[in-house]
């Protein structure tokens, strides 16, 4: 399975940084096709709100950046991770900051899905997708409620389907075995 | 009076719908006896880091966004964690001002922003503020691409929501429903909504942007990756169903 985690670490060498590697690695050792983005190290301008990546060129942000690099690892995963620490109840501004340029992976025209509208499938297919969440920083348990339930609707709006979501005191062979068998 | 400090969210800044539907709230604050608010632009440096400074100073706080992938934008997690510090001033017995928010989503249905709401809620609670409310409200592009006139009603209500906080410090529940317009369509409009948005002319908006810049024919483009099938809008998402059900 190619998997892709998007670590959204901010800082470097912390325990939780640590355990992505941990996971990274049980991942790796089972014979997958691991590719960690760092995302502190990926040039991303953030999303301003311009559209430009379904009206001017469609499917790609128009800012030249790290955006591509993000979109494409992302789309050609079997499965992504997206990893991140939870600070004031939520992922990583890193993180998020990411994933508002994942916008160019649908399309703007609105269809009907369970009901509700959503945004038109842009590819034939998306990855599966897993949450690993740091609660090193006082996260409670209602913090990582709220934190799943908002993923649970981005993942279904950008077409990926959540799987998966475990907080890092858990061992991370169990962890990196429970995101495989899930995917 | 209170002082209000209005905090925009919108990575577009001053010509958001987030700012229009602001200046609303805004206006109904001043009939309710209020002083003009100050405005700051979380989009612009200068305005991200004088809100890190107003905000312990203010007696209210209106803190307004665009659903961005489902939650909140970038820029407003940006800054909530500047305001870690103020969480520990709270427990140590400070005092934090009351906070408001206001989410507008491009999706017809309130439903899409309910989750952010709870996490603005929990985050109120986190800072020990008196909390006001949440405003929601779908399809806000209509500020912006409808004329004013369209809009009177929605401007009006979110006029009567300023002018409760001005007045009782928080939004009144009727009016908060009243403003966020439909939350689920019903089974029948949905499947009449399915058919009509496979229909072109549901897509005017889009289409005549994409041909004015000459990228129609490409509307379709997958750079990284094989396209989805045409025609297959309406398809839905595999393992969605599932998905609706699960504990994740």
């Amino acid at each position: 399975m190619r998997i892709t985690i998007l670590n959204g670490e901010p800082v470097p060498a912390t325990p939780f940084q640590q355990y992505v590697l941990d996971v990274a690695r049980q991942l790796a050792a089972s014979g997958h096709t691991v590719t960690t983005l760092d995302l502190r190290e990926l040039d991303l301008k953030g999303c301003s709100g311009c559209f430009g990546c379904w009206v001017k060129t469609p499917g790609e942000c128009v800012k030249r950046d790290g955006s591509a690099q993000l979109c494409r690892a992302v789309i050609r995963a079997d499965l992504a991770v997206l990893a991140s620490p939870v600070t004031m109840g939520y992922t990583s501004t890193l993180l998020k900051r990411a994933t508002d340029q994942m916008i160019p992976l649908i399309h703007p025209f609105f269809v009907i899905e369970g009901g509700e509208v959503h945004h038109r499938a842009r590819y034939a297919s998306y990855p599966r997708f897993g949450l690993l969440l740091g609660a090193e920083g006082g996260a409670d348990a209602e913090d990582i409620e709220i934190t799943t339930a908002l993923w649970k609707r981005t993942a279904r709006n950008l077409k990926f389907r959540l799987v998966l979501t475990a907080v890092s005191n858990r061992p991370a062979q169990e962890v990196a075995h429970e995101l495989t068998a899930a995917a | 009076m209170n002082s209000l400090l209005l905090l925009n969210g919108s990575p577009r800044g001053e010509r958001s719908n987030s700012m229009k539907m602001l200046t609303r709230v805004a206006e109904g604050w001043q009939r309710g006896g209020g002083q003009a608010p100050p405005v700051l632009h979380l989009a612009q440096a200068a305005g991200f880091n004088r809100a890190v400074k107003a905000f312990p100073e203010a007696d209210v706080v209106l803190l307004g966004m665009p659903l961005y992938t489902d939650a909140m934008p970038g820029i407003v997690k940006s800054y909530i964690e500047t305001l870690a510090p103020r969480v520990q001033a709270a427990a140590a017995g400070g005092v934090n001002p009351a906070l408001g928010f206001l989410v507008q989503s491009g999706f017809p249905e309130a439903l899409h922003s309910r989750p952010l709401q709870r996490y603005l809620e929990k985050l109120a609670r986190r800072l020990g503020s008196p909390y006001a409310g949440v405003i929601v409200r779908g399809a806000g592009w209509t500020m912006e691409a409808m004329p004013e006139q369209a809009n009177r009603k929605l401007s009006e209500r979110l006029r009567a929501l300023g002018e409760q906080l001005a007045r009782d410090g928080r939004f009144g529940e009727a009016e908060l429903k009243a403003v966020a317009g439909v939350e689920r369509f019903s089974a029948l409009t949905a499947a009449l909504l399915s058919v009509a948005l496979r229909l072109p002319v549901m897509q005017f908006a889009w289409n005549g942007q994409l041909r004015k810049n000459g990228v129609w024919e490409r509307r379709f483009a997958a750079p990284y990756g094989p396209a989805a099938r045409r025609g297959n809008g309406d398809r839905r998402t595999p393992g969605f169903e599932a998905d609706l059900n699960r504990g994740c």
